[in-house]
Formats: C-alpha cells, structure tokens, sequence
C-alpha cells in the first residue's frame, strides 16, 4: 500500500499565492462566502518580533490527508462519504454527502465558520461547504450589468462561453463533481483526477520555487521520502495524533 | 440507523439542521473506511502560447483551451526566463479575461456633463458609428490647421502598439503629442545606470551565479521584474550566499533575507554612500574593474582628500573626484542620523557584498529612485556595482541581452504629407525640455516623457488637447494627483478611450471602444529579456472572442484608417494597405484582421523566416510554428560587454565621475543662457558645482512640514497587481494577504504599534489620512514590519468606476477601499521626469475618523 503525501519546503516557499490560485483554477471553487472560504489551498502568515528585529512567515495549508481522519471517523452516513483511499489520499463522495458538516467540525484543521482572522492569514479551513439551497457559483449567476446593454453580466459570460463558470476547468470527475452542488463539503483530493493519471497535484506543478514535492513516503526512492529522511520536518497540530501526511521542512525566515 | 442524503435533507427539513438542533440524530461513526476512489481524469484540451503582460516582464505563459474557453495558466516551457512557471499574477489572466463587466460593444456618452460621479449616460453603438465620429472629429481638427491637438496617451507595449497606434497613427496624422506611460512607472531608476555606465535600461542579473542579492528599493520576488525567476533562484542564493533587502517595510524578500535595513524613506543615497565610504576604507572595491592606488597602498581615508594621481583606474573614471566630492566625509556614523540604520549594521552589510564581489547583483528598484530628487539617489545606488566589479560579470548584474532580431514595419516617410511633416515645430504638451523639466534620459534634455505632467499641460493651456485618445491607461486613477486628470479631461472636447473595462478614465469619454484583453485575445509580438536571455514571445488569441470587441492597435487603426480614407485622408490607409506584405505569401491585407495577422509576422519573421538562422535557440520553421511553439530565446548573454572602453559614455569607462550628466546638464543651462547651479535650482535639486556630476545623497524633499505632517506616506505595490488591472477580480481580494501586513478584502493603512501607542489607535480603527493635497479614511492595521514615522498602504484599491468588485457600487461611484494618490502629490523627479511616488515625499497625518 502507498502512503501519498506532500512536502513543503518553507525555505524555498516565498508565500506567492500561486499554489492556491492554480488550485482554484484547477478545481472550479467559488469565491468566499458566509464564512466558507472555498480555498483548498491556503495559507497562514504572522509578523513577530518588534521593529526592527522582526520576521514574518508563511505557512501554506491544505488538507493533511491523515492517516488517521478525524473527518472520515466522524462521517456519519454509510457508506462514508468521506473515506480513504488505498493511496492514502483523503477523498470525499459528493453523492453520498448529507452536508452535515460533522468533517468539518471533527477536523482539527477546520473551522465551521470563518471569521474576519482568516483574511490575515490567522484561520483557515481545509474543509469548505456549500450551503443547501444556494447556487454554488453565484457569481456566474448574476444576470445585472453595471452598465445595461453595454458590459457584460455574470450569467451572459458564462452562457457565451459555454459552460457553468467561463472558465470552467472540466475535468472528468470521479467522487468528486466538476462543480459541488449545494448541500456538500468540499475539500482537496491530491488533485486525484490528475494524481491518479500520473500528473502533479496543480499546486506542485506550478510553484515557481518548486518548494513543493507530492509522492508515495512508503517509496524509499521518491523524492518525498528521500527528503524526509535526509531533513528535519514537523507537521501541524502533530499533538492531536491524527497522522497528517502534509510535511514542512526548512525555515521561512533566514533570520528566525 | 443507516444514514442518507435524502435521509439527512428530509431530517433537516423539519429539524432546522443538524448542527443548529444540537445533533438531535447521532450520526453512526466509525473508524477509517478504506476503498477505492471511483475513477477519475484530467481535463482534456490544449495548451496554447501567448504572453503574459501581467507585469514589465512580459513572460512567455501558456494558457490551457478547453472548448474555446481559457481555463488555467503556466510558463512557457520554452522559457529561460520564467523556467516553465508563472508568478502569481499569470494564473489570474482567465478570471481577468472574463471579468462579468467587460464592455461588450462600443458605447456612447449621452450626458455631455463631465465628471466623477457623474453617470455618463452610455449607450452602445455600432463600430461603424463609433470610427465615423473619431474620425469626422480627427480630420476636422487637420482642417482647422490644429492637427498637433491631437492627443494619444498609451498604457501597454508591443511592436504594434508601439509600431502602429504610437507609432504610425500620430507620425501620419500629424501630431507629435503622444505619450507612453513609462514615466509614471519607473524612469528614474533608469538615470543610475545610464549616468554612469551609459545604459538607460533595466538591469538583468545573474541569479543562477551570484552570491549576494541587495534588493534595493523593490522587491523582486513580488514585483519590478523577472518575478518567477527570481523566485526559482533565491532559495540557492540564501544557501550559498547573502541576501540582503533594504526597504522601510518588511517585503516579501526582506521577509526571506539575511539582512534587512529598514531605512528611513528618500535617504537610500545616504545609505549607498555610506557603503561605498566603508568598500573604498577597508579596500573592499574590485580591482580587476576599478583599478588600484599606483603603490598599493590604500589611501581612502575618513575625512581626508585623495590625491587623483595616486590612483590608476582601469575600467572605470573619476573614482577618487567622487571620494573627495561626496564620500570622503559620508562614514557609516554620520549616515545612522539620515538613514536611522545603525552603523554597525551598515558596515556588517558592506563587508558582506565586499566579500562576494564581483558575483554580487545590487537590484535597485523604483523605490530608490522614484522621488523628487530621485536621479542622484539612483547614481549612488547603480555606483555600487561599478566599486564592486560587478558590471557585465558572471553573477552580476547585466544590460538587456538583445539578439532577439524583430522585424521592423515599413517605412511611412512617403504618406507624410505637410501637415505631419510639420508636426515636429510644435511644442509636446507634457513639458519636456522646459527650463524646470530637463527630462534628460540618454543625457539628452528634454529627450524623456513626463506622463504626469500632460494633466498640468492640459489644464494650463485647456485648448491644447482638442481630440484625446487614450489606450490601457487609466490616469486619473493611476497618477499621483489624481484629481488634476478628473479636472483636465472633463475639459476635453472629444475623448475615445480604448481598453476592456470600464474604468475612471472611461468615466470621463465620448466614446468608449471596447478593447480584446491582449493576453488572451490579442495578437503581437512581444521582447524581453532575463535570466542572460532575450527572447521573443508571440500574445495570441487563445480562445472564442466571447465579446464585440477589437483590438485597439491593430484592428482599430486599420478600420480608422479606411474611415479616414472614406473621409479624404487616404494616407494612413495607404500606408498600411500598400506596405505591410505578408513575409510569406507577399500577399497584403485587404481587411483589419490580415492586417493585424500580417504586421505580427513581419514583427516576428526574422526569427521564424530568416535565410540563416539567428543565434540562439534551434531555429524555427515558418509562422505555425512560432505560434505552436510561442517563443524564441537568443544566446546566453556575453559577459564584459562595455570593458576595454566600450562602455557608452563620453569617456567610454564606468563613470562615478558623470562626464555625461556633466554634458546633459550644460546643455540644457546653455538652452536657457544660465548656469547648472540655476537648473540644479529650478529642478529643486540640492547640488551644486561638481556635486551635481557624480552620484551623492540629496535630502529627502518632502511636501508637508514634519510639524504638520509627522509620517512619511509609503505607496507600494501588490504582488498580484497585474499592471494594475486586478482590482476587479475577486482573486486579488481573496488573497490580498499575500501581500506582507495586508488583509484580504480589506485595504488597509500600516502603522508601527509604537506610533499607534502614542496616538492611542488600534487595529481596526478607522483614520483619516490626510496629505497636503487631500485626504482618505481607511482602516488601521498596526504592525510591526514598518518603521515607526512611517505608515504604508499598497497602491491598487480606491476604484470608483472599475466594476462591481473594485467599486463598492459603480452607480453610485463608491469606492472599495481609497486611492493613494489622491493624497499625493503631483511632483517629478525632473532630471529623468518621473513621476514623484516614493522616498517619503508627502508627508501625512493621521487622526481617527
């Protein structure tokens, strides 16, 4: 059995944004809403320190993919909507979602409710959720244009290209939709409908300081597993036992 | 009890939720659940080139296709420059593409009232319609004999935007008053360079081989240039070496560095002149560039003069004039009381790039020299590299690697009739050349743009602009003084406006022309260089146009050109019907889209056409090709370029003694009959005699007394800017966080805690911020990454009429967040005519709204 899972060099990550934009591009999540911030990838950031002897980190996140899932325990529906795969990769069934939200409350690196904390990078949460009875991408729905008859709408942009959002990334979809429906949580898969067919997770693949390596740590010749025997790493929350397959190596700051 | 989603959904129907109802349904848990995911693929479609233009660098990018629609993006994995990656500006280019408010056909000003706030009253109209009246309105200006008050203002590069809409349109029509962007931009840094080593250009650097990176003034894993390759070799560059950033707030790179000086703004040629003062003291130059004292001994001394003789340079002149002029005197003790960096600090720092000379790349950044007084700054910063040899070394810091051929455009002198042949006598609305405005880029006075200043032109002379296009730009919220480009354009009589959006400037239009979002939907050639390469990238369309809209200097000039026609005025057509031969068929353009087809292979045909292949990359076989492939890099980069005397200066050596300001400066005094001393005054420089010819340290100007206006304002870029451009994506909200201190969805001013101590605010407070000029209130957000006596607010925000996101309401023409520069002032930088917007130059109060 493989045992799938992310490194994340923080000496080489210069906390861009890139991975998290790529991820949103990739898998078609909406924009933040009521406290659901739609990131699949993300990140936390502090200043410490008092000037002038101060440092600043970034932290990207993502979902661990523990080994030991608070939020595949907690799914409450059988068969669990969420589960695990023999990679090891935490996956999640959009058809089999009661939207509950029991994941999201259970995992340690998800919140219910989004405060004004995570727009500076204090909070974040791994698991979203789309709310029952609202169109997931409302933006694309919205027919006003600032200037009628002149600039375009949402929905006219979205009809005109074609697809539920224009810049829909239509991949075939497995357990998890194009697009969520209202009603599911959603979250990061490894990017398994790239991961799966031999490609990198999107995040990887686009790191412009390529600080992060994705692959099997059971595969004693992989990257992933070469570097983390060869460097000190530490995961997050690593006290609550739940096994995160998602590694930090390196520091942020050359002065910390 | 087994559960479902009907089951849940019907639960939770009647319950009001489980999570609200207190679990009132225990869920049934359990432990892992291993099984195997359904099955699962990747998108299908194609990756298509084209460039990226989210920034000056202009990254040959990719952009994945998928049924027409452009859905991800990557670098071109042709690149030497981006190395296959983009930054994270290239991935929004498919959110900016299908902006909800992109202007679907041409549209019409109905209210003749003029101003901000006031709603235009547009409708749409046809193209034939629109070009009509441009037109009837240009040639009615040529009939009237005022050809010259024709007026184009550009906001992008290319070869057809500079070939064509810049180019040709104004040549042939006849009038000399068009304008690039650049000054507002970054011009000055352009002086230090040029003035010293004669190269007015942006410097490249060898990352891959340097050891010691100073980010001066910018930060260039953010913003400035080469953003994704700076990424790729700064984690090398920490591990082997230095890295040191200087800059009153805490970067992104100075958040990564070994060093970081967090200097008090506008005194960075205090700081560099202390460094040198520390590198000639403790014998640190380079001497295989600059040379050595004749026996050896050093003679660099605190406080005491140098004897020119003792001292043979080699690649370089005028080292010890500048000692005995400014340096001599300018020790680390003496630079703490400007900079506020300490001394030891500043030696440590010196001694560090001492040690990795020559492989140490000084990259210097608008923020040394966007400033009143700007120029000198720039020299003091750029002469660093000249005492450390790392001028055109491996791991310094190199000139534009050119070997990328671009074909040029036909010549137009035969379709200049009088009128264009006469344009030249008139005077450019923008100053240049003026007594006060040397504008001297190339050391050539009144050589340079001063974007900026057009809106003073405009209003002192209001009918000087008779008809004003304008293309990609958006100046009354872009330039510092924002307001005078409200006041100067509402008193323009006819005013077509040409980009994507709706904007402040369209606000203020007769017509607006909707424009092709180039990156995606445009067709040009583009060059650059990076990372030891020059390169030529093609901007291609990469999906269905989903809009009625065209693109502005190719399409647009070409229907311009047959109304014209229609009207009277052949010659622009002719030029453009009987000229531009397709470099394959020979065949020429019988409508605006072979034309716009045909001028991007004449642009690019020397690289994909040529008889014998260019040096650099394997050749490329025909114009499909260059398209597939979408890029074409030059050979690596030739070290040494100006040494041996070729450096080009009039003394053909490195110059910290400027023969060339020296040249430039009295002739500009002898254009006005008076002395540098007088210019050096008018300008409101602070030189005077020799000073005024080798890079020295020049006071902070400052607008607002330190009484009145105790913190000195810092404007800085977002990294997800996209040339300014991004504020309509919900993208650049989200993670606005990116940016160090800042908060997403939020635009928020930065103040020390120390100084939120003293005025009792906290985080969250709402402050009135207000300048000499104006006044905005923001929200406050204490932090430690900024010196106390500054605060700081990123440029980008404070949109009024730029869509639904970046404005709070477009109706109603409420801003999200405020706009810096309707508290800063209009000033310049008058040796280069840049635009004023860093160095702390307008000084601010803050009080709690």
């Amino acid at each position: 059995m493989s045992r799938l899972g992310m490194v994340i060099d923080l000496q080489k990550c210069v906390g861009c944004g890139a991975c998290a934009l790529a991820c949103k591009a990739e898998n078609n999540t909406r924009t933040r809403a009521k406290g659901q911030s739609h990131n699949w990838a993300d990140f936390m950031m502090r200043t410490e320190g008092t000037f002038p002897k101060v440092t600043h980190w970034v932290l990207p996140v993502l979902c661990n993919h523990c080994a030991d899932a608070p939020c595949v325990a907690a799914c409450p529906v059988t068969p669990k909507a969420m589960f695990k795969t023999p990679e090891g990769i935490t996956m999640h069934n959009d058809e089999l979602c009661i939207g509950c939200r029991a994941c999201q409350n259970a995992c340690p690196y998800s919140r219910g409710e989004l405060d004004d904390a995570s727009l500076n990078g204090e909070t974040y949460s791994v698991i979203s959720f789309n709310p029952f009875g609202e169109d997931p991408q409302p933006q694309w729905a919205d027919k006003a244009a600032i200037i009628p008859g002149c600039t375009a709408s949402g929905a006219e942009t979205a009809m005109k290209a074609g697809a539920a959002t224009p810049m829909l990334n239509q991949f075939v979809a497995g357990d998890v939709d194009v697009v969520r429906k209202a009603g599911v949580v959603e979250k990061c898969t490894f990017c398994y409908h790239r991961t799966s067919n031999g490609m990198q997770p999107a995040c990887v693949e686009v790191c412009p300081s390529k600080a992060r390596i994705f692959g099997d740590q059971e595969d004693a010749n992989s990257e992933i597993a070469r570097v983390l025997k060869a460097e000190k790493s530490f995961r997050i929350q690593e006290d609550r036992g739940t096994k995160p397959n998602v590694h930090y190596v390196g520091k942020y700051s050359a002065r910390a | 009890m087994k559960l479902t989603r009907r089951a849940f959904i019907q639960a939770t129907a009647a319950t009001g939720g489980l999570l609200a109802s207190g679990c009132a349904t225990q869920p049934v848990t359990s432990a892992m659940v291993v099984r195997n995911a359904k099955s699962a693929g990747p998108a299908k479609g194609e990756w298509v080139a084209t460039c990226c233009q989210g920034c000056t660098q202009w990254c040959a990018i990719k952009i994945f296709v998928q049924n027409g629609r452009a859905v991800r993006v990557r670098g071109n994995e042709n690149s030497k420059t981006n190395h296959g990656r983009t930054c994270p500006r290239g991935h929004m280019i498919p959110q900016q593409l299908y902006s909800p408010d992109r202007i679907k056909v041409p549209m019409k000003r109905t209210n003749p009232a003029k101003g901000r706030g006031v709603d235009p009253r547009w409708v749409p109209i046809t193209w034939d319609e629109a070009l009509d009246t441009v037109a009837d309105k240009m040639l009615e200006l040529r009939k009237n004999g005022e050809a010259h008050k024709f007026v184009y203002i550009r906001g992008r590069y290319s070869s057809t935007a500079t070939g064509l809409l810049y180019g040709a349109l104004p040549r042939i029509y006849g009038s000399t008053n068009y304008f690039s962007h650049s000054a507002i931009c970054a011009e000055a840094e352009k002086m230090g360079p040029g003035l010293t080593q004669g190269f007015y250009g942006y410097r490249d650097y060898d990352l891959g081989k340097t050891n010691c990176l100073v980010a001066w003034g910018c930060d260039p894993v953010s913003s400035n240039r080469e953003v994704p390759n700076t990424i790729h070799h700064l984690p090398g560059i920490l591990k082997r070496g230095t890295v040191i950033a200087v800059d009153p707030r805490l970067t992104n790179v100075a958040a990564k560095a070994h060093e970081w000086l967090p200097l008090k703004p506008g005194t960075d040629g205090a700081l560099a002149g202390a460094i040198a003062h520390v590198i000639l003291t403790e014998g640190l130059w380079n001497r295989e560039f600059v040379g050595d004292f004749k026996d050896g001994r050093n003679l660099f001394v605190a406080g005491k003069a140098v004897d020119e003789a003792a001292f043979a340079e080699k690649e370089t002149f005028g080292l010890v004039k500048w000692w005995n002029i400014e340096l001599k005197d300018k020790t680390p003790a003496w630079a703490e009381k400007e900079t506020l960096i300490p001394a030891a600090q500043t030696i440590r720092v010196a001694r560090a790039m001492g040690k990795a000379a020559p492989k140490v790349c000084v990259w210097m950044g608008p923020g040394v020299g966007m400033n009143p007084r700007g120029t000198y700054a720039s020299m003091a910063v750029h002469a660093l590299n000249g005492l450390l040899g790392s001028i055109d070394v491996e791991g310094g810091v190199l000139q534009t690697a050119g070997g990328v051929p671009i074909g040029a455009f036909p010549k137009s002198d035969a379709y200049l009739d009088d009128v264009a042949k006469g344009a030249g006598k008139f005077k450019k609305l923008d100053g240049r050349g003026e007594k006060d405005m040397p504008a001297m880029m190339n050391a050539r006075p009144g050589s340079g743009v001063v974007t900026n200043n057009i809106a003073n032109g405009m209003l002192k002379d209001p009918g000087a602009c008779k008809v004003l296009m304008a293309s990609w730009c958006n100046f009354n919220f872009s330039c510092t003084g924002a307001d005078r480009w409200d006041r100067a354009l509402a008193k323009v009589p006819f005013f077509v406006y040409m980009a994507t959006d709706p904007s402040e400037m369209a606000q203020f239009a007769d017509i607006v022309l909707p424009s092709t979002f180039n990156a995606a939907e445009g067709l040009s050639v583009i060059t650059n260089t990076g990372n030891l390469h020059g390169y030529a990238t093609i901007q291609q369309p990469v999906g269905r146009r989903l809009w009625d809209v065209k693109q502005e200097e190719t399409e647009v000039v070409w229907l311009l050109a047959e109304k014209l026609r229609n009207k009277g005025f052949p010659n622009l057509y002719d030029y453009l019907a009987k000229e531009f031969k397709d470099p394959e068929t020979g065949k020429l353009p019988t409508n605006d889209r072979e034309f716009s087809e045909i001028a991007a292979k004449i642009s690019s045909a020397p690289i994909w056409n040529a008889k014998e292949a260019p040096k650099g990359d394997p050749q490329i076989k025909g114009w499909a090709e260059f398209r597939k492939r979408g890029m074409w890099s030059g050979p690596n980069y030739s070290f040494k370029r100006g040494w041996g005397g070729k450096f080009n200066t009039p003394t053909k050596k490195f110059e910290f003694y400027s023969e060339a300001a020296k040249k430039g400066l009295e002739e500009h005094a002898k254009k006005f009959n008076t002395t540098v001393d007088d210019i050096m005054t008018v300008t409101g420089y602070m030189a005077r005699g020799e000073l005024a010819f080798v890079p020295h340290y020049e006071p902070p100007k400052r607008h607002g007394s330190a009484a009145e206006y105790p913190f000195d304002f810092i404007d800085y870029k977002s990294r997800l800017n996209r040339e300014g451009r991004s504020a309509n994506l919900a993208w650049y909200h989200e993670f606005k966080k990116v940016d160090p201190g800042d908060v997403s969805w939020d635009d928020v001013l930065k103040m020390n805690p120390a100084d939120g101590r003293k005025l009792n605010l906290k985080t969250g407070d709402m402050v009135k911020v207000t300048s000499p000029i104006g006044s905005m209130t923001v929200k406050l957000r204490l932090w430690e990454g900024l010196r106390p006596g500054t605060v700081a607010k990123c440029y980008g925000q404070g949109h009024w009429a730029y869509g639904r996101v970046a404005a709070k309401d477009y109706a109603k023409a409420t801003p999200r967040g405020s706009n810096n520069n309707e508290i800063l002032v209009d000033d310049y930088d008058r040796l280069s005519g840049s635009t004023a917007r860093n160095g702390g130059f307008t000084g601010v109060r803050i009080e709690k709204a």
